[in-house]
């Protein structure tokens, strides 16, 4: 399947170990955010993006409002966004639920993972 | 009478006196102490404030080493990065090279054997074609070679990998850095107000909570353990199966 993924996180480290992972897992299309507003813009300008992955902690605009954003649009309330964060804790994970998260993934994560969880969402 | 009762009073009053000045007795090394210790406190006192304010002075210097840590690390991080990029490009063009030896070797597995239909008789020139034979590189010595590029390409993908670990730093240094701007901003208040003499409200004031803003996880860990992500998807999964009241509702129709 021809995905073109946005990629939403503050840390360029991170931005380049996602990219390069989904290219290790055979996804090659993608557009990089440094926050929730720069993917929003990204998002708006780009009909290509069918795939969201974003961290939660950046300045801007977070990846938790930049969901509600997402889902509070009509035309990408059934965009796949998948969280890849380093909060772990329980409230938060149901933070992301509430917010319609399409799954969520814990830093430091493996290509297993992320693979498994693109493919469990794209299987929904 | 009245001289009587006058001097009543006057003996009264005398008493009276005399407690206050037994009293005084008592009261005096008591306040003599106090006056000692007050001179031994107060420039004691004085040292600690100077010291907490040498310590708030020295605060901020300590975020901005913090904030050069970061941006060091996150530097030095990309460009391991951009060498890792370099070395995996190097492999994939070296895997296309040996992809290449790989055909040859089947093209010349096809050419040694007409050669060897044309040499039949020949042993002499059979003998020197073997010899040279052993000289080419095998397609067992390719393969392994292919194993090779494919190990070390591996491991240099586990290095970018890895360093998913300076953004987790990064994050357990904004909060550190977040929570000395705090401290900093109480030792202040509290210097201020211990030269106004009111300790008690600022004493109180100094736990310090992490505001809802901020764009760090104070509790981010390297753990590259799999039950992490195991809990996660194990809430998950408990949370999607929750039955929704809508669900229920519809059950008692």
């Amino acid at each position: 399947m021809d995905l073109t993924f946005l990629v939403v996180d503050d840390s360029v480290t991170m931005r380049r170990i996602v990219v390069n992972t989904l290219k290790n897992i055979g996804f090659v299309n993608y557009v990089e955010a440094a926050d929730g507003k720069e993917a929003l813009q990204k998002l708006h300008a780009n009909t290509n993006i069918n795939f969201v992955i974003t961290d939660w902690n950046m300045p801007e605009m977070s990846g938790l409002e930049l969901v509600k954003s997402i889902r509070g649009d009509e035309n990408f309330a059934n965009l796949p966004i998948l969280m890849v964060t380093t909060r772990g804790v329980k409230e938060d994970i149901v933070e992301a639920l509430k917010v319609k998260v399409s799954n969520y993934v814990v830093k430091p994560f493996t290509p297993a993972v992320l693979k498994d969880k693109i493919d469990q969402i794209l299987s929904q | 009478m009245s001289l009587k009762n006058n001097m009543a009073d006057v003996f009264s009053k005398l008493d009276d006196l005399k407690t206050v000045f037994k009293f005084g007795e008592k009261v005096v090394p008591i306040i003599q102490n106090l006056i000692e210790f007050m001179k031994e406190i107060v420039p004691l006192l004085e040292q600690i404030n100077t010291s907490i304010a040498d310590s708030t002075k020295q605060m901020p210097k300590a975020t901005y080493q913090i904030n050069d840590v970061t941006s060091a690390t996150e530097l030095a991080t990309n460009e391991i990065l951009d060498l890792v990029d370099q070395i995996s490009n190097t492999l994939e063009r070296l895997e296309a090279s040996v992809d290449g030896l790989i055909e040859q070797s089947k093209s010349r597995d096809e050419l040694r054997i007409k050669l060897l239909n044309v040499l039949a008789g020949n042993d002499e020139a059979i003998s020197i074609f073997n010899e040279y034979e052993k000289l080419q590189i095998t397609s067992g010595e390719i393969d392994e070679y292919k194993q090779i590029i494919k190990s070390v390409s591996e491991d240099t993908y586990k290095i970018t990998l890895s360093l998913q670990v300076q953004d987790i730093t990064t994050q357990q240094l904004g909060a550190v850095n977040h929570l000395i701007v705090s401290v900093n901003n109480r030792l202040s208040s509290l210097i201020e107000n211990i030269e106004k003499s009111d300790l008690h409200s600022d004493i109180e004031e100094l736990s310090i909570e992490l505001p809802k803003d901020v764009h760090f996880d104070a509790n981010a860990t390297y753990n590259n353990r799999e039950g992490k992500q195991d809990a996660v998807d194990e809430l998950i999964e408990v949370e999607n199966k929750k039955t929704t009241q809508a669900e229920i509702d519809e059950l008692f129709k």
